[in-house]
């Protein structure tokens, strides 16, 4: 088990990054378009996923911090004529602090009452970016936020940007999956299982919560300023509980407990009703359909069924092998 | 005059509405020693075993730790001051295999910030070793190292109950607290147990048992009778097993 990764491993790893690094240059500006989104999804759903796969924690409130991270990025630029790298380190550092404040008293909560509890925090911020006018622009909204450059090399079409979006997107994931194979994520699986053994090994259960909680938030940030500087204008209709159903559904459906899964969920909320809505007016009810399917065929998500029929390949394998 | 007791219960009374189910409970579990507990049903010992860790605040009396009384102190601070218990039903951690249960267990000896663990930083990750190595030993000791990579959730009733005390006894506490250890073990299992908590206690570590199983008595020098919230009896199993008041309301002779 302890051997080093075989080669095909290496060979698989570098063919991916091969098709990652030429894939915007050969496929359609808009499907260039819908990537960096999906890379943006990715960002803000690994928190989710981390919440839901590791702490057993329903957070329908991430389009509040992805929107905290949107409307400081585009009042930095916009309106006070900053480097866009301080409405990055604004948004994060709002979100994280709402996060810490909120968190403590609201993850006392468990189970549906803690997902009402984050439900009511994204329709009580949904209704602040809207009444802040003075602030957001309420459905007005900021308009001609400037394109990111990076090194001098100007990032102002989806080709460009996608490469920024989708740095920072594995950059979160290794983060991610550090967090999962580090001793907080034993102690985080552990309090999913069973707080109250949880407890009784001296987990602190509160504030492990509310740091992850923190962290999710600050995921949710992130994907929020780089929404702002790839659309250009933010306004109240991106944050909505809508969008925060969305960003829980990506965990849901690409499995919450697996961070390649995080990125199916995401190509899957990204690409599937675009392509559906080719086929008329009643794509909606297509995806409403395609959800129901993989939630109840399969419930742990598709890199869940995916990691199961593997085992059982596997177990069949060594079956035939004596 | 002796050592100080490392818990001492004074006085100890608790009711749940207007129902006493504790009155007035006094006894000591010395330094290094193993104290018995037992009682019919409903006696009162899983509430002791609760108000002991931390999980009830009683009614009334104190709990010594150390001679300094655990008050308002929570489930973690004592489990961090040595305090660590085992449930009635063991409550293993079911989607996590044997071994990361374990390594739950370790992880209080350790510390790393949250920060350290999300950048796997060179100390996150020695301190990961050590959990592991801890773990993987304790599984060795407690014979589960053939189930290690086994998800808790397929275990027998059996084996939780011993996971459940591998996991608790890798985090090195000073007292450690069993409720009911023996139940839902076969008899080589019980011998085992028996001789862990021997091991145990000649390695340093101060045990409090709650058990029904007579047999497995016999390990406490010092055995309490809880009959109906109070210490009817106290002595070791044989001077138990005399005990006229004893004999009438638990043994049913």
């Amino acid at each position: 088990m302890t051997s080093s990764r075989p080669l095909s491993s290496y060979v698989t790893l570098g063919l991916a990054l091969v098709v990652w690094a030429i894939l915007p240059f050969v496929v359609p500006r808009h499907v260039a378009d819908l990537l960096v989104f999906t890379g943006i999804y990715t960002i803000a759903g690994l928190g989710i996923g981390l919440l839901l796969g590791h702490c057993g924690i329903v957070n329908l409130a991430q389009a509040t911090f992805y929107g905290i991270g949107a409307y400081a990025s585009a009042y930095c630029t916009v309106m006070l004529h900053l480097p866009a790298l301080t409405g990055f380190a604004l948004g994060a550092a709002l979100s994280m602090a709402l996060a810490w404040l909120i968190g403590r008293p609201i993850l006392r909560l468990t189970g549906y009452f803690l997902a009402l509890g984050t439900l009511a925090l994204s329709a009580i911020a949904s209704a602040l970016f809207f009444e802040w006018d003075w602030l957001t622009g309420g459905t007005l909204g900021i308009g001609g936020i400037p394109k990111l450059d990076l090194l001098g090399f100007a990032l102002d079409r989806p080709s460009r940007y996608y490469f920024l979006v989708w740095i920072v997107a594995f950059a979160c994931m290794a983060v991610a999956a550090n967090l999962v194979d580090s001793r907080t994520g034993l102690m985080l699986r552990a309090m999913r299982d069973s707080s109250t053994a949880a407890a009784a090994l001296s987990v602190d259960l509160q504030s492990l919560r509310t740091r992850v909680f923190v962290v999710c938030a600050l995921f949710g940030s992130l994907a929020g300023s780089l929404f702002a500087h790839h659309a250009s204008f933010v306004s109240t209709q991106s944050f909505t509980v809508d969008r925060s159903i969305n960003f829980l559904l990506i965990p849901v459906i690409g499995g919450a407990t697996s961070i390649p899964g995080i990125v199916v969920g995401a190509l899957f909320i990204t690409f599937l009703p675009e392509f559906l809505s080719k086929l008329g007016d009643f794509h909606q009810i297509l995806f409403g359909l395609a959800l129901v399917a993989v939630v109840v065929l399969v419930p742990d998500g598709l890199m869940g069924a995916l990691g199961r029929l593997r085992k059982r390949r596997v177990a069949a394998g060594n079956g035939h092998g004596g | 005059m002796a050592a100080e007791p490392l818990l001492a219960l004074r006085e100890v009374g608790h009711a749940f509405g207007g129902l006493s189910v504790l009155r007035s409970v006094t006894f000591d579990v010395p330094e290094g020693g193993i104290v018995g507990l037992i009682g019919p049903n409903g006696s009162g010992k899983t509430t002791l075993f609760n108000i002991v860790s931390g999980y009830i605040r009683p009614n009334m009396g104190a709990v010594l730790y150390r001679g300094t009384p655990l008050g308002r102190d929570t489930i973690q601070q004592r489990g961090l001051a040595g305090l660590v218990r085992t449930f009635q039903t063991p409550q293993v951690f079911e989607q996590m295999t044997v071994l990361e249960n374990v390594m739950v267990g370790v992880t209080k000896l350790t510390r790393t910030s949250m920060l350290q663990d999300l950048l796997r930083t060179p100390a996150a990750r020695g301190q990961m070793r050590e959990i592991r190595e801890r773990a993987l030993a304790a599984c060795e000791r407690f014979q589960l190292a053939g189930l290690r990579d086994v998800p808790a959730a397929s275990l027998t009733a059996g084996q939780r109950r011993i996971l459940e005390i591998a996991r608790a006894v890798v985090g090195e506490p000073r007292l450690l607290l069993l409720d009911e250890p023996s139940s839902g073990l076969n008899a080589q299992e019980i011998e085992n147990l028996r001789d862990w908590i021997v091991r145990l206690n000649e390695g340093g570590m101060t045990v409090l048992l709650v058990s029904h199983d007579m047999g497995l008595m016999t390990v406490a020098p010092m055995v309490h009778t809880l009959y109906f919230g109070e210490i009817i009896a106290s002595g070791d199993m044989a001077a138990i097993q005399r005990d006229a008041r004893v004999r009438e309301v638990y043994l049913g002779v």
